[in-house]
């Protein structure tokens, strides 16, 4: 069972979205992004290319300037969202990314370089993002440690 | 000879003999085209921009419809009184690129929105929300207007950024619709009109006469506050069906933001004996965006108060709804300003010349 977050977690949820074409409708489709995952000391890149989710990956925190944006949340926010996915299937009301970077007040998507345009397809490409994290409702989780969801 | 000249011949031979004129076949562009498509996205208009058929002139005379590439045909109507003909008036490096997103991401309004979510509302929650859908229904109705009166004044050896505001127009149409639908899905219906869209900047943007006043007042202000207004839509939604609405909104309108932003970015780097023009406009803009009628986030407007009562739950916890909309117009001006800066005009909130007001809001 992957762990989250691990390039096999991330690697299996891709697969997951990549392989539903649903994901291509409704508000998704087309969608070239470059996505930094921050959880703790911990940082990854997601390639989304076109279609798909073509590449995930472990970077450096330095290497956050060459992603368009990046997603930050405390550790217990990220597992209780994803608890929150897997319980509805797809984020309710309350933990969609949206909803959760208005939340907070430094926001949930950041720019590492404060270039607006490539911060801005977070909202540009909010729905595609949203599918990618609700297709983890159909890959087994295991999180390193235990928390209790608001 | 290769099979295909010798049937070329061929087909010449019997026109020679029966007197019929093919003189056409040998009147085209340049030949030998083969475009590939892209294996993630398809054959994508990225694609096609080859040879002398991806060389977009600095200026055009070309008045006949004829598109870019295409051989002239003498004798053809001026049926085009086309007023851009300048490259640098509407171009961007990535039209190409948002038009087909915008394709390829589209929604529709009947069926992705789960409208059976909607349940009965505490009767001013359902005001304030009938109040907003009637604010912007009416401000989307004038997004998709305006830009039509461009479609038809651009040259078609600009045809990139020309479809990409035919785009623009179906998406503000579905936003109008939108809007609309939730106004009549819950027992409500329109209330009071803006005076927003007649008057003052927004009331204007259709009096501009330059493409780049137009897209600097309608993308990047107008827009660019109706964003925020989407985006914070998912904080104040009280169903399922209002956060996709606002949230798939808002994905269209990031996209007519970006379209602006990256036009700015263009006119700034080609053409920058027109920055202090461009910095005129943005004044306007943005003593519109701290003005009362003007952003629905900034003060003492219907919307305005539309707004905390769906942020704070209720008339009864206004303020607290206020507190929350303070909270979003400092964000709204903090964007506004990094997508000036990410256009190239950044200089302004260093010389002092950024409105004073929006400067505080940011801070604040």
């Amino acid at each position: 069972m992957p762990v989250f977050p691990s390039v096999e977690w991330f690697d299996a949820v891709s697969r997951s979205f990549n392989s539903d074409e649903a994901n291509r409708t409704a508000g998704g489709g087309i969608a070239d992004a470059g996505v930094g995952i921050i959880f703790e000391d911990q940082v990854f890149l997601l390639n989304f290319a076109g279609y798909e989710c073509e590449k995930a990956s472990v970077i450096q925190r330095s290497d956050l300037e060459n992603t368009d944006f990046y997603l930050e949340m405390h550790p217990d926010d990220w597992i209780e969202m994803l608890i929150n996915i897997q319980q509805n299937g797809t984020a309710d009301m309350n933990y969609t990314l949206n909803t959760l970077d208005l939340d907070s007040e430094d926001g949930l998507a950041k720019s590492a370089t404060d270039d607006q345009y490539r911060l801005d397809k977070f909202f540009r490409f909010n729905q595609t993002i949203q599918f990618f994290f609700d297709a983890s409702s159909d890959v087994e989780t295991e999180f390193d440690r235990e928390i209790t969801p608001a | 000879m290769s099979t295909q000249q010798q049937s070329l011949e061929a087909v010449k031979d019997y026109a020679d003999d029966y007197d019929l004129k093919l003189d056409w076949l040998d009147t085209r562009g340049e030949w030998g085209i083969k475009a590939t498509p892209d294996a993630r996205k398809g054959l994508t208009l990225e694609d096609i921009q080859t040879g002398s058929y991806g060389e977009v002139p600095d200026h055009t005379d070309n008045m006949t419809g004829r598109l870019r590439g295409a051989a002239q045909r003498e004798g053809a109507y001026r049926t085009g009184g086309y007023t851009v003909r300048t490259k640098s008036d509407i171009w961007l490096t990535n039209a190409a690129m948002l038009y087909e997103e915008a394709l390829q991401r589209q929604w529709s309004s009947a069926t992705d929105i789960p409208w059976d979510t909607i349940k009965p509302l505490p009767d001013d929650v359902e005001r304030a929300q009938c109040q907003l859908a009637t604010f912007l229904t009416e401000v989307e109705f004038v997004a998709a207007d305006v830009p039509g009166k461009w479609v038809a004044a651009t040259s078609p050896d600009y045809f990139e950024p020309r479809m990409f505001l035919i785009t623009q127009i179906m998406d503000e149409s579905r936003h109008l619709d939108v809007f609309r639908k939730r106004a009549f899905a819950n027992g409500g219906g329109l209330m009071q009109r803006p005076d927003v869209t007649t008057s003052g900047v927004v009331g204007s943007i259709d009096l501009s006469k330059d493409f780049t006043e137009m897209s600097s007042r309608l993308h990047i202000s107008g827009e660019g506050a109706v964003l925020t207004i989407f985006r914070m839509g998912e904080l104040m939604a009280y169903n399922e069906a209002e956060k996709y609405m606002y949230r798939l909104c808002g994905q269209d309108e990031s996209r007519h933001v970006a379209f602006g932003v990256m036009h700015m970015r263009y006119l700034a780097e080609t053409e920058p004996e027109r920055k202090a023009e461009v910095h005129a406009y943005l004044d306007e803009g943005e003593r519109a965006l701290v003005a009362g009628n003007q952003n629905p986030a900034a003060r003492d407007t219907a919307q305005s108060e539309a707004l905390a009562v769906l942020l704070g739950g209720g008339q009864k916890h206004y303020d607290e709804g206020y507190k929350k909309l303070l909270a979003i117009r400092k964000r709204q001006s903090r964007e506004y300003i990094q997508r000036i800066k990410s256009a190239g005009f950044g200089e302004r909130f260093e010389n002092g010349r950024a409105n004073p007001e929006l400067m505080e809001y940011a801070k604040a």
